[in-house]
């Protein structure tokens, strides 16, 4: 008995008639409707069964007289089969049941849908806002369908950051939420007893763009994949091919082959771009500056290569619902072997004059640990997981375009440090040289003149589900879609891998020294742009001795005002 | 063994040598098919808001300033260089050029506007092309919304009940003339 059958014939018989319907879309998919009652019961027994835990997506239903649903999503990783639990709470009593008290990763989702939606949940340890600032008026939930994507509501004046306290002997020291060591807008609060780390607070989603809510207000689903792919400042194939996926698989579409080739070949480019991006930062923000530039050196390469290949630089722009845009014929086929095979030889210098390097043993090594326990315990992804020795991988355990048809290693390490996550990622870069010179060859046998994208034939059907994963760079990315009429999403949901990463962080930093802040935070790659993409664009009221609220608003209705 | 790997990292640095460009001062021509400000033929366009409806950053703008004459307001500031509207214009009347040197301090740097002469349709009165009929038709082309297929329908009705007497009568009317192609 497959995993799925056992799974449904256990949650209905476990929840009697709390279980609804099960519904299993495409191979490797289960959806399951339950009565809210059981939804703790039901994410129990799967985690019992050895699930992990993705992401929570709430969303407006009242129009179809639902009230509220929420979908929670679990992977079983060594079944290949992803499951979604979904729920509905009526609309004056949006209550569900916490999960956080037996999943920690389930934290952040919950607390975003109480800020963007107005949903409760009973039980959870730390019901505070996340997402929304904190002068943001009472009452006013985003995500609902009666605020318009542009509210901007007047900002309050006065309004102090809440932080906790810090714990007794030590003190705060606050980094961000500009900082020389973080790239991007974050706050963490890090609580010292003189050079030593004793905990943490942090604080982000000052950038929100809200662009889910314009997908489900504005755009049109082949809008959509050129917004998504902004989501990101270096991985944006990885949300333009993962949203095209839910919606493809929510629709029943099949995309040509050579289509899921080309999508395959501009993620791993990404990867390898990404990977050596992340390599020199990391460097630089141990103080190694050859190497940020040695690895920015060969990154170019890469860049100059997607230019070619694609238009542009970093935004693609080749994925389409159905397929893609442009192809790779004979000449540019040849063009990034040429290229991959210089970037491999360069690369293999650069680690061997490096990784043996003291200055980058004493920095890395011992830092940033945490047990593989841990990682599973706060559902690490992607290279900060494979660091812990958790082997995961959705390229193999959750196979996508044609991920099944060629052959990769998943490199693991288990020093559960900084210098496992730059272990890993260094060797992740011969593995998507490997995997791309796969996929060109495949191409060539390919027949030439395949159409590259497929037509719906007709409208996509509203209330369909659509769940699709892709291996980003820093971890899987999951993207949820739920169809809706008039050619948009009802509901779009984007987990970006730092999101379940940056809810470690604080573990990672405990009893480090303050000086290695940087480069941990620096190791789970944080992209704060995918993690901050929520909603309504709003500015956070600082600590008066960061930078007062005045003076950020000031800057930031000044620039608007110019438009 | 410290000494070592330095030396190894002095060679690598000196091998690559210095490979910032002298960019600006020299430039550095775009590659064949970059994707670019787009640029509209006035020429070719008919006016059929094709490309204004799929522009995902909603950056082209259509109005009839009155019933023959149409506008269109391609705004760049906005733009993504997705290249979507060259993509699916019927006419090929955008080109993705391969300007990227966008940084201005004057708006009307980097827009296009176009003035469209629409003939209006003598027997329903709105706006429609009749020097080059049939062009809607061409619509269809890949990845056009699936939900416009609607609005089709209503144009070809119209047409469809324009009597053979009715259209007699038209021959007399002065219309602009041909573009030379
Ligand atoms: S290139 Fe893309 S964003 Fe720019 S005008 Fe055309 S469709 Fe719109
Ligand atoms: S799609 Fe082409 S023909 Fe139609 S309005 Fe745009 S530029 Fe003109």
């Amino acid at each position: 008995m497959s995993r799925k059958e056992e799974l449904v014939r256990w949650l209905e018989k476990e929840l009697d008639g709390n279980f609804i319907s099960a519904e299993a879309t495409i191979p490797g998919r289960l959806f399951i409707d339950l009565k809210r009652e059981a939804l703790s019961a039901a994410a129990t027994g799967l985690m019992n069964r050895g699930a992990r835990y993705q992401v929570g997506v709430g969303y407006d239903a009242r129009k179809s007289g639902q009230g509220f649903g929420l979908v929670h999503t679990f992977a079983f990783d060594k079944d290949s089969l992803l499951v979604a639990l979904r729920t509905f709470a009526p609309e004056d009593d949006p209550e569900f049941d916490s999960l956080t008290p037996l999943i920690p990763g389930a934290g952040w989702s919950e607390r975003e849908y109480q800020d963007l939606l107005g949903l409760r949940f009973r039980n959870h340890p730390n019901p505070r806002r996340l997402v929304l600032s904190d002068d943001w008026p009472e009452g006013i939930y985003p995500l609902r369908r009666e605020v318009p994507h542009d509210l901007m509501p007047p900002a309050a004046e006065e309004v102090a950051f809440r932080l906790e306290e810090a714990p007794p002997g030590t003190s705060i020291v606050p980094l961000g939420p500009f900082h020389a060591s973080l790239h991007e807008p974050a706050h963490f609060s890090v609580y010292v007893d003189g050079e030593d780390i004793k905990g943490c607070e942090y604080r982000g989603f000052m950038t929100h763009r809200g662009i889910e809510k314009l997908a489900q207000t504005e755009l049109t689903y082949n809008d959509v994949p050129f917004v998504a792919e902004r989501i990101c400042g270096i991985c944006g194939s990885v949300h333009s091919v993962n949203y095209a996926q839910a919606v493809e698989a929510a629709a029943g579409l099949r995309i040509p082959r050579r289509a899921e080739f080309i999508r395959m070949v501009a993620l791993e480019l990404e990867r390898l771009h990404s990977h050596l991006l992340w390599l020199g930062v990391a460097g630089h923000l141990i103080g190694f500056d050859t190497v940020f530039m040695q690895a920015w050196r060969i990154r170019e390469k890469i860049m100059w290569l997607a230019e070619r290949l694609t238009g542009n630089r970093k935004t693609y722009g080749m994925v389409i619902i159905g397929g893609v845009r442009r192809d790779i014929n004979q000449d540019r086929s040849e063009d990034i072997r040429a290229v991959l095979k210089e970037v491999e030889r360069e690369m293999l210098a650069l680690e061997k004059a490096i990784l043996k390097d003291r200055t980058i043993h004493k920095r890395t090594r011992g830092v940033g640990y945490l047990s593989r326990e841990e990682a599973v315990k706060w559902n690490l992804i992607g290279p900060v997981a494979r660091a812990r020795g958790v082997d995961m991988d959705a390229r193999r355990d959750h196979p996508y375009a044609a991920y099944d048809e060629v052959q990769f290693e998943v490199p693991l390490a288990d020093s559960g440090d900084v210098w496992g996550t730059l272990v890993v990622r260094v060797k992740e870069v011969y593995e998507a040289i490997k995997i791309i010179n796969q996929c060109l060859d495949k191409l060539e046998k390919l027949p030439k003149n395949e159409p590259l994208s497929v037509d719906l034939e007709g409208p996509i059907p509203a209330g369909r589900q659509g769940l699709s994963l892709v291996e980003a760079p820093r971890g899987e990315a999951v993207h949820y879609v739920l169809t809706g009429e008039e050619n948009r999403p009802e509901r779009w949901r984007v987990r970006a891998p730092t999101y379940p990463n940056l809810q470690a962080v604080p573990s990672m930093l405990l009893n480090n020294k303050l000086a290695d802040f940087p480069i941990i935070v620096g190791s789970i790659d944080p992209c704060i742009s995918c993690t901050d993409r929520v909603l309504v664009v709003e500015r956070r009221s600082g600590k008066a001795r960061l930078l007062s609220g005045q003076e950020l608003e000031n800057l930031s209705r000044g620039k608007r005002s110019k438009k | 063994m410290w000494l070592w790997n330095k030396i190894k990292q002095l060679a690598i640095s000196f091998r690559a040598g210095m490979v910032t460009l002298h960019y600006p001062f020299e430039p550095r021509p775009a590659p064949e098919g970059f994707r670019g400000q787009p640029v509209w033929d006035h020429t070719k366009c008919i006016g059929c808001a094709g490309c204004a409806s799929h522009c995902p950053a909603r950056t082209i703008f259509l109005r009839d300033i009155c019933q023959e004459l149409r506008i269109l307001l391609y705004d760049s500031s906005r733009c993504t260089y997705c290249g979507r509207c060259a993509d699916l214009c019927p006419e090929k009347a955008i080109t993705m050029s391969d300007k990227f040197e966008l940084a201005t301090d004057n708006r009307q740097d980097i827009t296009q506007s176009l003035e469209l002469f629409m003939m209006t349709c003598q027997r329903c009165g709105r706006c429609y092309d009749l020097e080059i009929k049939n062009y809607i038709d061409r619509l269809s082309s890949l990845g056009y919304r699936y939900d416009s297929l609607e609005a089709r329908k209503v144009i070809r009705r119209s047409t469809a009940d324009f009597s053979p007497e009715e259209l007699e009568k038209t021959v007399t009317y002065e219309r602009p003339g041909r573009l030379e192609k």
